[in-house]
């Protein structure tokens, strides 16, 4: 067996065009005549943190009013539409960007750009006051059934709260507070909208069964008299020290199952070749069924009933490591820490060898050949090096470059950054039940997050 | 309307270009000299090819008062085999690409492997090892067992894992299997030991009693010589009918509160049974229940959603839980219909007020023509997309399996829809949500919820601990 799964590891053979209309609007298109589908995709560059102080959640909230019509699509007519076309659609907002996606059968790509021109160029038409107090408390309740109404489900925002300071645009995530939520007004949504949904702050990708001449015919002729313009305020600048430089803490006693050590380690950003080594140090550490947290924790130790470790890439700010751990039985947090903080510094200490490294390559390989085998995966992953890198190519040859990582690279970065003065810490200890007759309002709350958060429906 | 003036050239709405016929794919059926029936799947460009090897092994099959012994078998398939331990099985799996993953459902366990097809003929040859030559170590079982254990207060801590299982529990007779969770429960769980975990295995997992589904890219892989070497070497006696007994279910409407003090959300389950896929009228049910819950733009979401703003969605689906071999097929069939999602503690009553309107309205007046069509153009169309993976392909192949469904039963259903008409899907959908047959599980606050579902007059209304 050789070094890697696929003869051209992670390509496929798949290659990609890009163009650029007059107004800015950037095109990427991939040919895939396998399947009759095509999958089109639009990032625009802004997400959460570039909303203000007061209205945390504003990005996200607006991604919903999207779906709430334009000058030529009534109501909930881009859902109806693309479904009744045979499509999926939706969309997600991130620190980053916000993007809309749909897949179609391959005969319905024109109606599917014609639905994203006409929001991207008509919006304000359309926007009104009763999609916005309806979405505002559509997204509420989002926020309610996945953050405060399950168990942990306040982990992701509290750790992200800890890992960056107060006014870092990464303090807060995307889903916002509800006081922000409530605070946003119709014209704080039509600022957000003249801002920064601009076709040249914004990629379209589509990718499938097209003929590229045609696509690009079509786009022309639907975005392309769609005005440019320069309204929008760069974001803050996201840079901090590579190390935090103390631990961070947060005791939380919460009506939760079981005891729960989480935590959040500043690591390099993304698109640098220590965030690929990065990647490679948690996949070893913390991914799958054999990794060496599972292995110590969950099989050895037995003090765990779940133990793993991931990274959320970030390129406009530190990356985050992202440790979860859920105890098991009687299992005190200092105990589980302790082998946590052991198998780190081992880590640190010596390279992993030549199994360990070929075991996290190829998983990481794996979750390349995953997200590259649909269209809307590879759609995405091209808005994705488009928009943060300035080259959808990279896409393609992504996961080259952690093949290319040596162990000790991943030695190197496991020293430099996961320590414990380079990180945030939440250990929950659950409410006893005489606990738990103190007041209502102490809610429980639910597992980690990535930092992505759907938008309208599922 | 407000807003600002439109600056852009606007065009009419464009049509559809001529489309390309698609079709879900049907296996080639073929088996092996030990019993073992193999369905291939060619999938072009789909790298990472998807095994599924279904045990036609029921829940029923378990012994009394051992439920989880045939999830907590299916886990220790990879506790150590006797060639590698646990950590090296595991170890060898992933440095393959593989994931791995074992469980037990009502109808039929399963094993799925997914791996890279350059990698294949290994990860088969380490499946076949789990599933010839376990060895399940004391260590190994115990350590799953007590996993077990601390996993069911996790999942109990979520709202909809408790709304199912209490649902589970009103439905059927405490008796069913079907009414007990599938993992089993704190008291059964705990009974189990690798003694008993080596007997079910050594009395129900054979080659003959099961089923191999690959799909993805096969070319370039020597799929036979492949599983010639791996599977083909499992050996086992013949093995005799899987145990289905019937099941009793049903009852009348009725609410049950599972109590969760200061909860800011009630989730809602709303459900009752209906039958399994045998039945000539799941075509209808299937548009039915889009129609009715199927997506944002369906009737419960329109109101509820984008109307109202009660919730981030709600959804009508329907859940095969036993499929039994015809001919008892389609009345000894067993499906969940259920209408699921979570509210904000306030609008519990409003919301479950205007859901029995939705499902009353729906009674009284019918589906319109358009809407059959569009869910019509939605659950056809959509197939191309679904099916891009071999995964979602594997898995709808092994769940026909399970069963006991043809092999061209999905090909066979997207000409069943689109000749479905909108009076088929009305009676359909009309039949399986009853206003006065179904049974409410609502987790939430009871001292917030209580009375105003009492007022709303849709069943009794009982409280139990959360």
């Amino acid at each position: 067996m050789g070094p890697t799964a696929t003869q051209k590891p992670g390509s496929g053979g798949l290659a990609a065009t890009e163009h650029r209309l007059g107004n800015g609007l950037r095109l990427v298109l991939s040919e895939d005549h396998l399947n009759p589908v095509v999958a089109v995709c639009l990032w625009y560059e802004v997400g959460s943190r570039y909303e203000v102080k007061g209205r945390t959640g504003l990005a996200h909230l607006f991604e919903h009013l999207m779906f709430q019509g334009s000058a030529q699509v009534k109501g909930n007519g881009h859902f109806e539409l693309v479904q009744g076309a045979g499509g999926s659609l939706n969309g997600t907002t991130s620190f980053e960007r916000t993007n809309y996606f749909e897949t179609m059968p391959a005969h319905q790509l024109e109606l599917a750009l014609w639905l994203e021109a006409d929001r991207m160029g008509s919006l304000l038409a359309a926007l009104d006051e009763e999609s916005l107090q309806n979405q505002r408390d559509v997204v509420k309740n989002e926020r309610r059934q996945r953050y405060d109404n399950v168990p942990y489900g306040t982990a992701f925002e509290r750790l992200t709260a800890l890992a960056y300071p107060e006014g870092h645009p990464y303090h807060h995530t995307p889903i916002g507070s509800m006081a922000d939520l409530d605070a946003v007004t119709l014209d704080d949504a039509r600022a957000f909208f003249r801002a920064n949904y601009a076709p040249n702050n914004a990629v379209l990708a589509v990718v499938g069964d097209i003929d590229p001449e045609q696509t690009r015919r079509w786009a022309e002729k639907y975005f392309g008299s769609i005005p440019p313009h320069d309204a929008k305020v760069p974001p803050r600048d996201g840079t901090l020290p590579d190390v935090i430089g103390a631990e961070l803490r947060e005791e939380i006693r919460e009506k939760v199952p079981a005891r729960a050590l989480m935590a959040a380690y500043r690591m390099p950003r993304d698109g640098t070749r220590e965030c690929d080594a990065a990647e490679l140090a948690v996949t070893v550490l913390g991914d799958g069924m054999a990794s060496r947290l599972y292995n110590r924790l969950v099989r050895r130790d037995r003090t765990a009933i779940s133990a793993g470790f991931g990274l959320l890439r970030l390129a406009g700010a530190p990356s985050l490591g992202w440790l979860d751990v859920k105890a098991s039985g009687g299992t005190q947090i200092p105990q589980i820490e302790a082998a946590v903080d052991e198998e780190l510094a081992r880590l640190g200490a010596e390279a992993p060898g030549a199994e360990e490294m070929e075991r996290a390559q190829a998983l990481v390989e794996r979750g390349w050949l995953d997200r590259l085998a649909t269209v809307a995966g590879r759609a995405d992953e091209l808005c994705r090096y488009a928009v943060l890198f300035g080259d959808p190519q990279l896409a393609f040859t992504a996961v080259n470059r952690v093949l290319a990582v040596t162990a000790e690279e991943v030695r190197a970065v496991a020293a430099a950054r996961l320590r414990p003065d380079n990180r945030a810490v939440l250990a929950y200890e659950p409410l006893t039940s005489a606990d738990s007759a103190s007041p209502a309002g102490e809610q429980a709350g639910a597992a980690g997050g990535d930092g992505e958060r759907d938008g309208a429906g599922r | 309307m407000t807003g600002a003036e439109v600056t852009m050239d606007l065009y009419p709405q464009p049509g559809p270009g001529p489309a390309r016929p698609w079709a879900f794919p049907v296996p080639e059926r073929g088996v092996l000299g030990n019993g073992l029936a193999v369905l291939r799947c060619h999938r072009p460009g789909q790298q990472v090819v998807a095994v599924r090897i279904c045990l036609d092994l029921p829940l029923d099959a378990e012994p009394g008062g051992l439920d989880g012994v045939a999830a907590i078998m299916m886990s220790a398939l990879a506790e150590g085999t006797s060639e590698h331990t646990a950590e090296e099985f595991a170890a060898e799996l992933e440095r393959c690409g593989a994931t791995f993953d074992a469980g037990a459902d009502y109808q039929g366990a399963r094993v799925s492997l997914d791996v890279p097809g350059s990698r294949l003929p290994r990860a088969l040859g380490l499946l076949a090892e789990a599933l010839r030559t376990p060895t399940f170590p004391g260590s190994g079982v115990d350590r799953l067992v007590h996993n077990r254990l601390d996993e069911i207060p996790l999942e109990m801590a979520n709202p909809g894992r408790r709304a199912a299982r209490q649902l589970a529990q009103e439905l059927f007779p405490a008796s069913a299997r079907l009414s007990r969770p599938r993992a089993g429960t704190e008291d059964t769980v705990a009974r189990i030991d690798e003694k008993g975990v080596r007997a079910f295995y050594q009395a129900h997992v054979r080659p003959a009693a099961a089923t191999a589904v690959v799909v993805g890219d096969l070319a370039g892989v020597d799929l036979d010589a492949a599983l010639a070497g791996t599977l083909g070497g499992w050996a086992g006696d013949d093995a005799g009918p899987a145990p289905m007994p019937p099941v009793a279910a049903g009852g009348t409407g009725r609410v049950v509160i599972v109590d969760r003090p200061g909860a800011v959300q009630t989730q809602l389950l709303i459900g009752r049974t209906g039958p399994d896929r045998h039945d000539r009228v799941w075509p209808a049910l299937l548009l039915g229940t889009y129609c009715l819950g199927g997506t944002l733009t369906s009737r419960l979401d329109r109101v509820l959603r984008e109307e109202k703003g009660y919730t981030y969605g709600v959804r009508a689906f329907q859940r095969v839980l036993r499929s039994p071999a015809p001919p008892a097929g389609g009345a000894a069939g067993v499906s969940l219909l259920a209408i699921s999602g979570s509210v904000d503690t306030a609008s519990t009553g409003p919301a479950l007020a205007d859901t029995w309107q939705v499902l009353r309205t729906l009674a009284a007046e019918g589906l319109t023509e358009g809407e059959r069509d569009t869910a019509v153009q939605n659950l056809v169309g959509i197939a191309p997309l679904e099916y891009e993976r071999a995964a979602s392909v594997a898995g709808t192949l092994a769940d026909q399996v399970d069963q006991h469904l043809p092999d061209d039963y999905q090909a066979q259903l997207y000409p069943r829809l689109a000749g479905t008409g909108t009076a088929e899907a009305t009676a359909a959908v009309t039949a399986a949500f009853p206003v006065n047959g179904l049974v409410t599980i609502l987790v939430g606050d009871t001292s917030q919820i209580r009375a105003p579902v009492e007022a709303l007059g849709i069943g009794d209304v009982t409280a139990v601990t959360g």
